[in-house]
């Protein structure tokens, strides 16, 4: 199956009109001793036989009804014209929309989900994708360090581990600093050559941070130094404070919980906003509104690109190219399909159900939750027998909460546990219940 | 007429249903006694709007937008060829798309992964490959951070890139987020890399190597591509291949054996992945033996307890992105090597040369041709010899009259005025006759109604943009 429609006749006709005799002689540039016969790769299949194949690959992944496992990628709803609107092939078979006129449904698309973008952060300007929530975060403390012409970054504790991986190899490549801090620590570390403070909020554990609170400390001491903020489940925007009330220079998130699936964490959406005074230093691409040259009708095409490394090269803001167009189209169908009526109300339940599940964890004799501060929809609880809670969890047919020691060894028997609204009270239950029988078989195993 | 009216924020309807959420099945709590009320967002300016008028809203705007589902899609380097169904369909197994990231249970995905890493290894002769980039220039930046990483672990400062002037925009935007500055190459009339040039910018010594697209944009071979990459390993530096012109490349020759360190790949464009209106795409990144310790974490490695990952790869250059890369893209593009298999990747890499050079023969007879040769799987015209002061974006606004896309356009920069056709091996001779058709035609109109040109798109829902203003005052949101 190779989606080629020439027979040999074709082919034949077609090297006549070139004026070669063969396909070979297409690769006449090529020195000889480069050319291999063939590939060492089994013949292709018919689609029955590939759709086999994957779904035999597919049966070696278990799938769980339910889950309790977040930490970055999260199970909520999604409503099934996302799928269908992202199937339309016009839009999923396009690319970057270069030539406007040609592409004024995606530009416009586009444009409604930096707009939607905008309402649900309360940021001046959203661009249009960047890969996910990691890269984002990397690439606002590079575009941070542009901004101020200092090369030194705070991280603070509590931000996914993955991401600060990710914003250490960046930072290595651009020779930026990177200090990773304490809360109570911070205004040790917060000298005047500092860029920026970036911190998450809901965090890692869960914790959510009174962001005005924070940004007051940064700001008195050194009214330069910038403020990112990054999320990795932004559904909270629902319910929390956006990071445009907060006085947040830049903020970022993993969109993936806007209507994408988990995909074994890829493809995501990095949400990329920032206040407006710092909009030509943004990363990635942005689609604006104008007018015709000739005429009154407005339309929406590619702006700015001046920043961008098709024209600027090397001086370009950033690499980034081709993004997560599509994921960004997800998430604008998504968000809009919620309207402010739903996404209160996902909010309000992911906020509701964890906080039940939190307190029922707490009343067992042996869990104790870990945070000091508000969560909401994740939370940490140290453990009496956190292998036995797996195990029993899966036994119920219940994907695990995640083992904190997977990031951090030294915390050995924390759960990262994840409530979204998805989790029905019937799950909820049984969570609960293998939470008391991880104990009863700690104590029988024990005597 | 102002577009206002027509966006989705103007459709809603406060009495809309809500239907995505479930009913709330445990008891709530008061909200303002579990959270403080500071905390607490106020107003939301995201409307209500019905399912109905969602739909149709966006059936509308699909309609207004082209894909390659709509016909010829032209654009040169972006090989906008044929997105198989079926990728689709598999990406949407809920076996593949509900599977965690941070689940054990997972074999059948971490096989994938392992499986399509072989086979890319197969065809561009690299040794060791990560999965981890999300598009094609985060895996030149993955691929210049290991080049960095490579100097550094030995101890020797190399903080120069040679890149020719043919390059994509994004080698040297790579380059410099990996702390590079970068040396210009000016291709010589062939449309090649000077030797002699190259090798008197190798011999400043503090050059890491090259970055080199080959078939390069003008969609020339470079002849002398194994005394390039010589010269530049002989001068202590690593060879990076930037793949995404690897289509016509396929089963035909590979980059390793050119004499390439490094290599991307686009799995959006070579593996059939959709495009996405911009992405997500995936760029995989290979490399020799010698460098498989600098890939980034984690790696997929097969051991005698299977297929695992390992997250302690000696002298990684670190972590580049959350979780797995872009595993959904992944998975298409291995659907994809699966149906063509070794034979019907080969038949790829000839086709898309036969399509290209088919439709160059062809369109030279009317439009310039500065680089007159066997091409691989694209070709530049120029705006040369243009009448009426035609210029390549007339050319370019016209075609999307006819209802087609347009080629790339004032790239590479190496030619002016240039336009830069891939047609890809999905094209069949009927559609690429029709192409030439439409191009013959506005070659007269441009020499009998050049107004047609100038006033051109006129068929398109909209006209001509005015960037200057757009760029000026900038408005980009609702």
């Amino acid at each position: 199956m190779d989606f080629i429609s020439h027979d040999e006749k074709t082919i034949v006709e077609m090297l006549r009109i070139i004026n070669i005799s063969e396909v070979d002689d297409l690769f006449q540039d090529i020195p000889k001793d480069l050319i291999i016969n063939s590939l060492d790769i089994s013949n292709g299949m018919s689609e029955p036989d590939v759709m086999d194949k994957m779904r035999e690959y597919g049966s070696k992944n278990k799938i769980y009804p339910h889950s309790f496992l977040g930490a970055g990628c999260y199970y909520h709803y999604i409503p099934s014209l996302v799928d269908f609107v992202i199937s339309r092939s016009e839009f999923y078979t396009s690319y970057t929309p270069y030539q406007a006129e040609a592409s004024q449904g995606y530009l416009q698309a586009i444009y409604e989900y930096q707009s939607v973008i905008s309402r649900l952060t309360e940021m001046e300007v959203a661009n249009a994708s960047m890969y996910d929530g990691s890269t984002s975060l990397a690439e606002a403390a590079i575009m941070a360090s542009i901004i101020t012409g200092k090369n030194k970054v705070i991280l603070m504790e509590g931000v996914h581990p993955e991401y600060i991986d990710v914003v250490k190899t960046y930072c290595w490549g651009q020779n930026i600093e990177l200090k990773i801090t304490s809360e109570d620590k911070l205004n040790d570390t917060l000298t005047e050559d500092i860029a920026a403070v970036m911190f998450q909020s809901p965090n890692f554990f869960g914790d959510i941070t009174d962001v005005l609170v924070l940004s007051k400390e940064v700001k008195d001491k050194h009214p330069k130094c910038l403020l990112i903020q990054c999320m990795t489940d932004p559904t909270c925007l629902g319910l929390l404070k956006p990071p445009g009330k907060t006085d947040v220079d830049i903020f970022v998130a993993e969109g993936q919980s806007f209507g994408i699936s988990p995909s074994f964490g890829g493809p995501g959406l990095g949400i990329f906003t920032a206040k407006k005074k710092y909009l030509r230093k943004i990363p990635g691409r942005l689609v604006g509104k104008t007018k015709e040259v000739n005429g009154d009708r407005e339309g929406f095409l590619l702006t700015l690109q001046a920043r961008e490394q098709h024209i600027r090269r090397e001086k370009a803001s950033s690499n980034i190219c081709t993004n997560q167009a599509l994921c960004s189209l997800s998430a604008l169908i998504y968000l809009v399909s919620l309207g402010k009526t739903g996404l209160r109300e996902i909010a309000t339940q992911n906020f509701q159900k964890a906080h039940y599940v939190k307190k029922a964890i707490a009343s067992i004799p042996g869990y104790r939750i870990l945070n000091t501060k508000p969560t909401y929809n994740e939370f940490i609880v140290k453990c009496p027998n956190i292998n036995g809670l797996i195990q029993e969890c899966k036994r119920v047919n219940i994907l695990p909460p995640l083992q904190v020691s997977t990031y951090y060894p030294e915390m050995l028997d924390v759960a990262l546990v994840c409530v979204t609204e998805l989790n029905s009270r019937d799950s909820i239950e049984k969570f609960i219940e293998a939470a008391k029988l991880a104990i009863t078989n700690k104590e029988e195993s024990a005597n | 007429m102002d577009v206002n009216d027509l966006l989705i924020f103007n459709k809603g309807n406060e009495l809309a249903q809500q239907n995505f959420v479930p009913k709330l099945d445990i008891e709530p709590e008061k909200i303002e006694e579990i959270l403080p009320k500071n905390l607490i967002r106020g107003e939301l300016r995201i409307p209500d709007i019905s399912e109905v008028e969602i739909v149709r809203h966006y059936v509308k705007l699909s309609k207004i937008n082209y894909g390659v589902d709509s016909g010829i899609y032209p654009l040169g380097s972006c090989t906008m060829k044929y997105n198989p169904k079926i990728n689709e369909i598999v990406a949407r197994m809920t076996s593949f798309s509900h599977l965690h990231p941070l689940q054990d249970e997972n074999e059948g995905a971490l096989e994938i992964l392992y499986e399509i890493s072989k086979l890319l290894g197969e065809i561009t002769g690299m040794d060791g490959f990560t999965l981890q980039p999300s598009a094609g220039a985060h895996g030149e930046l993955v691929g210049l951070l290991i080049i960095k990483k490579f100097f550094e672990t030995r101890g020797i400062v190399k903080n120069k890139i040679i890149v020719p002037d043919s390059a994509h925009g994004t080698n040297p935007a790579s380059a410099k987020m990996a702390g590079f500055s970068i040396i210009e190459l000016k291709s010589n009339e062939h449309g090649e890399v000077p030797l002699d040039h190259l090798e008197y910018a190798m011999k400043q010594g503090d050059v890491a190597g090259i970055m080199l697209t080959n078939p390069n944009t003008l969609g020339v071979f470079d002849r002398q591509i194994k005394d390039i990459t010589k010269i530049v390993h002989d001068n202590g530096g690593l060879c990076y291949y930037d793949g995404a012109n690897l289509n016509p490349m396929l089963g035909i020759c590979r980059p390793k054996d050119m004499g390439f360190d490094i290599v991307h790949l686009n799995l959006h464009k070579t593996f059939s992945t959709p495009h996405g209106g911009g992405g997500p795409g995936s760029g995989p990144v290979g490399v020799s033996n010698e460098l498989i310790p600098f890939l980034p974490i984690p790696c997929i490695v097969s051991t005698n307890k299977g297929i695992v990952c390992n997250y302690e790869n000696h002298e990684s250059i670190g972590r580049i992105k959350a979780f797995w890369g872009n595993f959904g893209i992944v998975l298409r593009a291995f659907v994809y090597i699966l149906s063509l298999g070794g034979n019907g990747l080969k038949r790829v890499g000839q086709i898309a040369v036969l399509n290209a050079n088919y439709l160059k023969t062809l369109l030279k007879k009317k439009y310039n041709l500065p680089y007159d040769r066997i091409c691989q799987h694209e070709f530049v015209l120029s705006d040369k010899y243009l009448p009426n002061d035609i210029t390549t974006e007339d050319v370019a606004k016209r075609i999307l009259d006819y209802g087609f896309y347009a080629p790339t356009i004032y790239f590479p920069l190496v030619v002016n005025g240039a336009l830069m056709i891939e047609p890809t091996e999905t094209e069949s001779k009927y559609s690429l006759d029709k192409f030439v058709d439409v191009m013959n035609q506005i070659y007269d109109e441009a020499k009998n109604e050049p107004y047609k040109l100038k006033n051109a798109p006129s068929n398109t829902p909209i006209g001509r943009l005015d960037a200057v203003n757009a760029a000026r005052k900038p408005i980009l949101h609702d």
